[in-house]
């Protein structure tokens, strides 16, 4: 037998079968009830006293004198032993009858003589007691039959429950409400613990797993006690010293008295699921800490652009101010060569003026909160293009404007857009003798809507197709075309807050075009 | 047009203190401006306080208010005055070189009468310079109380 020797058989051994699948023990022959068995019951008890006669007799006759008194006690015992209570009484009868008939004077009558009269009553007597012993012996040995048969009844139908619990991954243990003594050990507990039912009986819970309780046990009993369960998270050190946290929950076990005696702890390991927790925990604050310094970068950004519009335009200002001060109380005074050198730092000033306030609109691009609505870029284009025209007077541009979208988006980031794009089209086609600009929109991708802006004007070298987008860069040279650099860069950080991307097609003095997606209008948008 | 209003400019830099009173002087408009340096002066100057006790008790025309101010800046003198029961009739146009749309917003939201971002451009700063004071000091009729003289 190995260690798990208690209460649980090994679960090979011990088929789960039900209970009613027990053998029935097999009938005491001569304890039936059944008419045959009856009469064979009476007939023994005859048998008997006829036997103890006639051994009575041949005594008289050649042994000794005598010896119809025991022989027939025995008679009557053995009929009570094997026939029960009426073929005992009629045994004793039959043996009186004889007793009397034969053995006492006169002989040969039933009448008894007065002085042998306390001597056959004591017969009597003698044969009831016996009769009363034996029926009553017979009785005890099966009260004792029928609790055998209950108590293996009981303990198959543990053994039953207990290879059961044996099969749950569960750790299930149960233990003394007062001595804290284990007493029940699943395999489940053997599993999570390292400890064997054999090391674990019989030991103090509490020790041997040195268990780490959230709060005073007393708390705990007063809660089992008061609600019959308790519930928790507690540490427990295994059989190889690794230290785990448990869900336990506590059932408290009553007898019959309802005096509490045991708890059954059912345990799950969740020191996987606190140690994610953990790490779920730290990531969280992790994310936290570097939101928040994402949010005074941001902060600072703001403050470094806020500071940039105030204090760098200021003298900017100045410088442009006294320049042309300068060049208004001294130009009758300054050479040629000095006016041009006030005209350029007063260009410079004017060009400066003009980068900070492009980056300062770059800037806000990223830091404004898009207020979207549904945008009709059609109409915004309308708005763009005849504004752009009243500028191009005396200019020959033809303008073909398609079918545009409506866009869920920030109306004014959009016109942005289309303003830069329409921009770049009608300054880079002022070589051209007949300038041509078209708008218009394309099905994308992925349930994207593109829309396009295209120009016949000096186009670009398709190389430099990456830098296009980039902040400052310029692939044309100031005196060619004026410019801070900063439209496109603009356009591309408008297009990503929305959802979509940019790009650009150019030929080298062959045209340009430039087209930006955006997700399509959803009815659920509108 | 019976008078020329007395305009308050507050405005910490000497440069443009300077700038503002040759536009203005281009149209006779310089004499009749205070000149304070920050906010707290300025305060001071609507109070008949320190340096001003002595002053005349009318209240200036316009006031020209520049926002980035040293000690008290220009949207807590806005508020200041915005909120006085003597002062709230002030017509106060916020001359400064942001455009930044939160100092336009809580501007307004004080209840300023004007918001002029001050122009790179030279010609530009005084054109806006010149007709500020000219409506201001000379169109525009101020609240009763305000200092006027005849012209």
């Amino acid at each position: 037998m190995s260690s798990r020797s208690v209460l649980p058989a090994p679960p090979d051994r011990v088929p789960i079968a039900p209970a009613d699948a027990i053998p029935p023990r097999p009938a005491t022959t001569l304890w039936d009830t059944s008419g045959r068995a009856t009469a064979l019951r009476y007939g023994l008890a005859g048998a008997l006293v006829a036997i103890a006669l006639a051994l009575a007799l041949v005594a008289e006759r050649y042994v000794l004198a005598h010896l119809a008194f025991p022989l027939f006690l025995m008679g009557i015992a053995v009929a009570v032993w094997y026939g029960g209570g009426g073929p005992g009484a009629l045994a004793i009868a039959l043996s009186g009858m004889a007793f009397n008939y034969f053995f006492t004077e006169p002989r040969y009558s039933f009448y008894i003589h007065a002085s042998d009269r306390p001597y056959f009553l004591f017969f009597v007597l003698f044969a009831l007691m016996i009769g009363w012993f034996a029926a009553r012996r017979r009785q005890v040995e099966r009260e004792l039959r029928l609790a055998h048969d209950e108590l293996e009844v009981e303990v198959v139908k543990r053994t039953e429950q207990a290879s059961l619990l044996d099969l749950t991954h569960d750790s299930i243990f149960v233990r003394g409400m007062d001595d804290d003594i284990i007493t029940y050990w699943n395999h489940g507990a053997e599993e999570l613990f390292g400890w064997t039912a054999g090391d674990a009986i019989g030991k103090s819970a509490h020790e041997l797993l040195q268990t780490v309780l959230p709060m005073p046990l007393e708390e705990i009993h007063a809660e089992l006690v008061h609600t019959g369960r308790w519930e928790g998270e507690l540490g427990k050190t295994k059989a190889d010293g690794a230290q785990i946290v448990v869900s336990s929950r506590w059932s408290l076990r009553r007898d019959k008295q309802d005096r509490p005696v045991a708890i059954l702890t059912t345990n799950n390991d969740i020191t996987e699921r606190k140690h994610r927790e953990e790490r779920i925990r730290q990531l969280n604050a992790d994310l936290e800490r570097r939101s928040r310094e994402l949010e005074a970068s941001n902060k600072e950004l703001e403050a470094f652009a806020y500071s940039t519009s105030h204090d760098l335009r200021a003298p900017l200002r100045h410088m442009a101010a006294y320049s042309e001060l300068l060049q208004k109380h001294a130009s009758s005074v300054l050479d040629e060569k000095s006016r041009r050198y006030v005209t350029t730092l007063l260009e410079s000033a004017k060009r400066m003026g003009d980068l900070i306030d492009d980056l300062l609109a770059f800037s806000r691009i990223g830091r404004a909160e898009a207020r979207k609505t549904l945008v009709s870029l059609g109409q915004l284009a309308g708005e763009v293009v005849s504004e752009v025209r009243r500028e191009t007077e005396g200019r020959n541009i033809v303008w073909r404007v398609g079918a545009l979208p409506d866009l869920y988006g920030d109306r004014s980031m959009l016109r942005l857009v289309l303003v830069n794009l329409i921009a770049n089209a009608v300054k880079f086609t002022r070589t051209r003798a007949q300038a041509e600009i078209e708008l218009g929109c394309a099905e994308g991708a992925n349930g994207e809507v593109v829309v396009f802006v295209r120009d016949n004007g000096v186009g670009f070298d398709m190389k430099y197709v990456n830098k296009l987008f980039g902040v400052f860069q310029r692939l044309h040279r100031a005196d060619a075309f004026e410019g801070t650099g900063i439209g496109l860069a603009t356009v591309q950080r408008i297009v990503a807050r929305h959802g979509g991307r940019v790009w650009a097609e150019g030929v080298v003095d062959g045209g340009a075009a430039f087209y930006f997606s955006a997700p399509k209008t959803t009815e659920d948008k509108k | 047009m019976s008078g020329l209003g007395r305009i308050l400019l507050v405005e910490d830099d000497p440069k443009d203190v300077e700038l503002t009173l040759t536009a203005l002087d281009e149209y006779k408009l310089a004499n009749e401006v205070v000149m304070t340096g920050d906010g707290e002066e300025a305060l001071d100057y609507l109070y008949c306080r320190g340096r001003f006790a002595a002053r005349t008790k009318e209240n200036p025309a316009v006031i020209l208010l520049d926002l980035k101010l040293p000690k008290v800046d220009g949207l807590e003198v806005l508020q200041q005055i915005k909120s006085d029961e003597k002062l709230r009739l002030i017509p106060v146009v916020v001359l400064t070189s942001s455009r930044e749309e939160r100092d336009m917003v809580s501007s307004y939201q004080l209840g300023v009468n004007g918001y002029v971002v001050k122009p790179v451009d030279f010609h530009e700063f005084v054109n806006a310079i010149k007709e500020l004071g000219v409506f201001w000091a000379i169109i525009n009729e101020p609240p009763p109380g305000s200092m006027r003289k005849e012209r």
